[in-house]
């Protein structure tokens, strides 16, 4: 039996929930060691991730630390994955998933990310830059839209890693694009039932409810922010005030 | 009957990201063909292409596989894994599958595809391609990719390595050296990381860098960034393009839209 992998996150964030999607659709276990936003640039995790981002995984079993949510669903897919339960043995079909794997890494998380800043986390609002972004996050969900055409799934005929890590980020296409929750999948049909077909899936509902938790014991809003924060600016202000009141000795709430 | 031989076809132009493929097979002596794409007349949005990459973007690659089909692969990121896995037996850019150094190799793989990438090309975006000034743009990319930067500069000093992982070029090597290269084009100044200015000389040493370096077209980036007339010229030209893909992209999300 595997010792638990340790799953290092700051849990607002999409990307470290693709990864626990992972581990719980191949029952891997694992343990999450939950922190603060405000620590992501700071010792002890940058000494496992030199880029202050999350998720960070450390496996006990083989001794290894890596980094970049695509770079650990590839490693927990050949170390554990021997099933092939999301994956193929098929090379062709192997090198397909990994090629929309790349499309997320480098297209859909980029491009949402950057619009959810310019929509939401930003005090000011900068029509062309939402606009600039709003389009590629249309475009990318077009992309994806031509390929579920008549299909259930992005590659064969079963769900696979490639498809469950385009989840969290589509979950909020409404945090992102600042459209109504129900008008998230408008004009994007096959999105629609593809993501539904995934958020049904106990893994999905297992990592939510992790989240909410995680989420509250730090008492943090939907958007990852502190209650009573309203843009990125000020919470910047916020981590900042709060670091330099601990340096003079002050207790931090 | 299966195919061991390649029969490439990159279909590429003269970016960050095309040179990653093209630098590639001339790292491990594999034969290809060129088709270059001509971005600035949208070639990539055209339905043939699509048909290889439905993202519609460079660089894409076919090649016959073991099963004597096509197979087509787009993502560079995901080509190069392609290539490797199936090309670089003797691992001569590349880790044995399995190591720690194969996934401590696609750590920084993905770092490039998912990080700096996306964030240098939006910094190219504010400084050099969207139509006004708009500074806080500008200085929002340029930091993070500075700050990027600054995670390679520490790694390869502070481990006191030649490449990202170790004592081998590899990959994801392969998959910056463009970037850096390009990195005055972001307005970022390679000058302030040392061991990382080092380590783009010492990959632009490499015959394999050199000679995949200039597909299809040459390699001119170094030179346009001396010349500031020329870079703006370069720059004016490249706006007019970036800006009408830019329109045609709003206007079929809007029109995708209404039809719904």
């Amino acid at each position: 039996m595997a010792k638990p992998i340790k799953v290092w996150m700051a849990p607002p964030g999409p990307n470290p929930w693709k990864v626990v999607l992972i581990l719980e659709e191949l029952d891997i276990p694992y343990e999450i060691v939950s922190f603060k936003f405000d620590d992501v640039k700071k010792k002890p995790f940058i000494d496992l991730n030199p880029n202050g981002r999350v998720p960070a995984i450390e496996d006990p079993n083989t001794g290894l630390t890596l980094w970049e949510s695509g770079a650990i669903i590839q490693y927990l897919i050949e170390q554990y994955d021997t099933e092939k339960k999301l994956t193929y043995g098929d090379v062709i079909k192997k090198n397909q998933l990994n090629q929309w794997l790349m499309f997320q890494m480098s297209g859909q998380g980029p491009y949402f990310g950057q619009a959810g800043w310019f929509n939401v986390l930003h005090s000011e609002k900068i029509p062309s830059a939402i606009e600039r972004y709003n389009t590629e996050v249309k475009r990318i969900l077009s992309v994806l839209e031509g390929q579920l055409e008549g299909k259930q799934w992005l590659v064969g005929d079963k769900i696979t890693f490639a498809d469950l890590s385009f989840v969290t980020w589509n979950d909020r296409i409404d945090a992102t694009l600042m459209c109504a929750p129900e008008k998230k999948f408008d004009g994007i049909p096959n999105v629609k039932a593809w993501h539904e077909r995934m958020t049904s899936r106990p893994s999905w509902k297992k990592a939510m409810e992790t989240r909410a938790k995680l989420m509250d014991e730090q008492g943090l809003q939907w958007n990852g922010m502190p209650k009573g924060i309203n843009n990125m600016e000020e919470y910047e202000a916020k981590i900042k005030a709060d670091a330099e009141a601990r340096a003079n000795g002050e207790a931090v709430g | 009957m299966s195919s061991k031989e390649p029969s490439i076809t990159l279909y590429t132009t003269q970016t960050p990201n095309g040179i990653k493929i093209s630098i590639t097979l001339e790292e491990l002596g594999i034969p290809y063909t060129v088709h270059k794409i001509d971005i600035s007349k949208n070639t990539q949005k055209e339905p043939w292409f699509l048909a290889i990459n439905p993202n519609g973007r460079i660089p894409a690659l076919t090649d016959t596989f073991t099963d004597g089909q096509q197979i087509n692969l787009f993502e560079s990121g995901s080509i190069m894994q392609y290539l490797v896995a199936r090309y670089d037996k003797d691992y001569k850019i590349s880790y044995p599958p399995g190591t720690r150094e194969f996934y401590e190799m696609n750590n920084w793989l993905f770092f490039q595809n998912a990080g700096l990438g996306p964030m240098q090309g939006q910094a190219n975006h504010f400084t050099r391609y969207a139509p006004d000034i708009f500074e806080y743009g500008i200085s929002r990319y340029q930091n993070e990719t500075r700050r990027l930067y600054s995670v390679l500069n520490t790694h390869l000093s502070s481990k006191n390595i030649p490449y990202l992982t170790g004592t081998k070029c590899t990959i994801a090597d392969i998959a910056h050296w463009g970037w850096i290269a390009s990195a005055g084009w972001a307005g970022v100044d390679i000058d302030e990381f040392p061991a990382l200015k080092a380590w783009e000389d010492r990959m632009a040493a490499r015959p394999g860098v050199e000679k995949g370096r200039h597909v299809p077209d040459p390699h001119k980036i170094k030179e346009l960034l001396k010349d500031k007339a020329k870079m703006e010229r370069h720059a004016a030209e490249a706006r007019k393009w970036v800006q009408a893909g830019m329109k045609e992209d709003a206007e079929k999300a809007a029109s995708a839209k209404e039809q719904k």
